[in-house]
């Protein structure tokens, strides 16, 4: 494999680093889904730049602790960005050195043909999804979106070379390093989750200066992108029993072709969701520091599923308080996910004010009689 | 036949391909009609070894480099010739929403645009083909590829005119690509043509046997324009077209469709859509290779076209021939060379001039 463009893949984390530079660090990061052992040492070093403690569960999740200020035994708040990242694994290899692989998350097929990938083998080579130049096609074959079944990657080395490197199960990556855009605006792939990790770690940043009563526990949480449920957001939820529980996710921004209500405006802060996924207490509260901070951001309709984290910790333990917390991010599941780190320092700046708000006698339980 | 032979194999050594060429050019940006950064590379390789220099009036280099050992003309007057643009894009309009429409520069599959990364203009300004996520989208809108029509390209902007202050209309768009290397393996963009534009500015830094006139074509990939302009102001008696072809290697690809493939080594064209190549010229790159021990390979004929088509038709006719490295995935992002295949090429294209020297009429 070429040097590597990205230089932060080789240095971890600094206190002293941007938002922008958090998230180049970490959308360069592997992790698909059911594989983030690879990315948790990364984890593990920056959390433990600023958390009291840094845990790894049975699961493979990680946990950032800051310890309360408020009288024990203190109620905990859990807050939840999942580590892992949509991929790819391979399947088969063909004659030739051509390697089939199976979509790990959803990815839209139609964004593939011509990307670089990184084949995880024990030495990472490059690949290219390949395409068929336009002399060689027959007539009509431009119009027709190739299923990812069809397609193939290419290291450009020989079958022998490929067959012995390259395992079947072996991961597949998107390679694309992050793009700078207008107004620092950035591009990558992985902004899904990776710039919820960010949140993770610039809040954990500024709780570690402004106590709250809770204990604060971020947790980087292991396969929500595969599968039924969020693994790790149930597991972690369950184990440590939170009374509330916050979700970092992604949101679509704003997108031309998409109808009123489907986006949020990139760059116009985090998006605050309400809906049957989220605790009207908690909406309530996280709405209220947003105008307390006088910050930019909207209000997100989610009516049944929030299609997060949130939706797994919601029914951990014996019920959870949750809220969701979204990034704007446009173009997501492909190679250019483009966020703002406005957007990211905005929404850690909203979450730990509502931490650092928070009562420590509130409940979620409402006792009646 | 056998004195041919022996003149053969008595030749001075070729020069070497110098890959930094190939990574230079390949890394420049110029769809056709805007070859000037390419253009200011190629100049940089070869001026300081070529006798004269000239810029064509539609863009097209070309250089003149006597042979030799003397002023007298040996042998013919070879034209040399690889073509500098890209197939890429051109900004057309800036939406009120800052979005950049743009419009194809030569043959493209739109399949391979969406979700990519692109150079717009020459001021590092990056632009992403955004698509909706597959989260928004029916069953029925994944499966249409989108037109490049109504592709568009994502700068960061929000407003025409924060749009307006980082790119103009006409800007060059170009994929956002890299030169690369690992094992014979060379990864970048534009291989068609920069590896023959590579191959030719490593041809001439040395004095060659014949008279040679390098071009440095413009405007191949929408009509075979520059060279046909060229070839009649350089009125060659014969050419050689140095290309980087298609290499039909896929999965299920029967041994046919295959062909060339990348690492067979040169690939000498004998028919393609606009051209009959030159038999004995053909063949003399043959027999030269067979001397040399240099495998070639033919390109599958019937598809394609090339300069040598236009030059072959200019004033009253060029003998011409096509010599090429193939490359996998010419007209995407980013296609594959194997580095042995130039260096072959440059040996081959340099002994077959020395036998022209010797055996040309």
């Amino acid at each position: 494999m070429p040097r590597s463009n990205n230089k932060s893949t080789r240095r971890s984390g600094q206190a002293d680093w941007s938002t922008d530079e958090w998230l180049r660090h970490l959308t360069a990061l592997p992790g698909v889904a059911g594989h983030e052992h690879a990315l948790v040492p990364e984890i593990e070093a920056a959390f433990r730049l600023f958390a009291d403690k840094v845990e790894r569960d049975r699961m493979g999740n990680v946990l950032g602790w800051i310890h309360g200020s408020g009288p024990s035994p203190r109620p905990r708040a859990l807050l939840a960005a999942h580590l892992d990242r949509i991929g790819f694994l391979v399947s088969r290899i063909e004659r030739g050195g051509f390697i089939r692989v199976v979509p790990v998350g959803g990815f839209d097929p139609r964004t593939l043909p011509g990307k670089e990938v990184v084949v995880h083998s024990k030495q990472p080579m490059v690949a290219i999804f390949g395409t068929k130049p336009p002399h060689l096609q027959k007539k009509g074959e431009s119009e027709k979106v190739i299923p990812i079944e069809d397609l193939y990657l290419d290291t450009g080395y020989p079958e022998a070379v490929v067959k012995r490197r390259v395992p079947i199960g072996t991961l597949v990556m998107l390679r694309q390093p992050p793009v700078g855009l207008l107004k620092s605006r950035l591009a990558a792939p992985g902004m899904d989750n990776r710039s919820g990790i960010a949140v993770l770690v610039r809040t954990l940043q500024a709780l570690r200066d402004r106590r709250p009563a809770w204990d604060v526990i971020a947790v980087g949480t292991v396969e929500e992108e595969d599968g039924q449920i969020c693994l790790g957001a149930r597991t972690s939820a369950e184990a440590l029993r939170p009374e509330i529980g916050i979700a970092i996710d992604v949101s679509h921004g704003d997108m031309p072709g998409t109808r009123e209500g489907d986006t949020v405006p990139l760059g116009g802060g985090p998006s605050i969701c309400m809906g049957a996924n989220i605790h009207p207490g908690v909406f309530d509260g996280l709405r209220s520091s947003a105008r307390a901070l006088g910050f930019p951001y909207s209000v997100e309709v989610t009516p049944a599923s929030s299609g997060t984290d949130a939706m797994d910790i919601q029914i951990a333990s014996v019920g959870v308080a949750t809220g969701v917390l979204g990034i704007p991010c446009r173009y997501m599941h492909t190679g250019v996910e483009v966020v703002a780190p406005s957007d990211v320092d905005h929404c850690a700046a909203l979450l730990s004010h509502y931490l650092v708000g928070l009562e420590p006698q509130w409940r979620a339980t409402e006792v009646l009689k | 036949m056998s004195r041919a032979r022996t003149a053969l194999r008595r030749g001075g050594a070729a020069p070497l391909f110098e890959e930094r060429f190939l990574e230079a050019f390949s890394n420049a940006d110029g769809p056709s009609g805007w070859e000037a950064p390419v253009r200011a590379k190629v100049v940089e390789a070869v001026r300081d070894a070529v006798d004269s220099l000239e810029v064509d009036a539609m863009g097209s280099l070309v250089a003149r480099i006597a042979p030799a050992g003397g002023r007298a003309r040996r042998g013919p007057h070879v034209m040399l010739c690889a073509h500098m643009d890209e197939v890429g894009f051109m900004v057309t309009a800036v939406e009120k929403d800052g979005r950049l429409r743009i419009r194809k520069v030569g043959g493209i599959d739109p399949r391979i645009l969406m979700g990519q990364v692109f150079r717009v203009g020459t001021k590092g300004i990056r632009g992403v083909a955004g698509v909706l996520p597959a989260h928004l989208l029916s069953n029925n809108d994944m499966s249409k590829v989108v037109p490049i029509e109504e592709l568009f390209l994502d700068i960061g902007a929000s407003s025409r005119n924060e749009a307006l202050q980082a790119v103009s209309l006409g800007d060059l768009v170009a994929f956002d690509t890299t030169y690369e290397s690992w094992g014979s393996v060379r990864k970048g963009k534009a291989f068609d043509d920069r590896v023959g534009c590579a191959v030719l500015a490593s041809l001439v830094q040395k004095r060659p046997p014949v008279p040679v006139t390098a071009v440095w074509a413009v405007q191949e990939e929408i009509g075979l324009r520059g060279a046909a302009a060229a070839a009649r102001r350089v009125s060659p008696d014969l050419a050689i077209v140095l290309e980087g072809t298609a290499s039909g290697e896929a999965p299920g690809a029967s041994e046919g469709e295959s062909q060339p493939r990348m690492g067979g080594g040169p690939t000498i064209t004998i028919q393609d859509r606009s051209l009959m190549a030159d038999a004995r010229l053909t063949e003399l790159l043959q027999k030269t290779a067979k001397a040399r021990k240099i495998p070639t390979q033919w390109k599958r004929p019937g598809v394609g076209g090339t300069d040598a088509g236009r030059i072959a038709l200019s004033g009253a006719g060029v003998p011409a021939a096509v010599v090429s490295v193939a490359c996998r995935y010419i007209h995407a992002p980013a296609a594959y060379l194997d580095i042995r295949d130039p260096r072959r090429v440059v040996e081959l294209v340099w002994h077959t001039l020395e036998a022209l020297g010797k055996e040309w009429a």
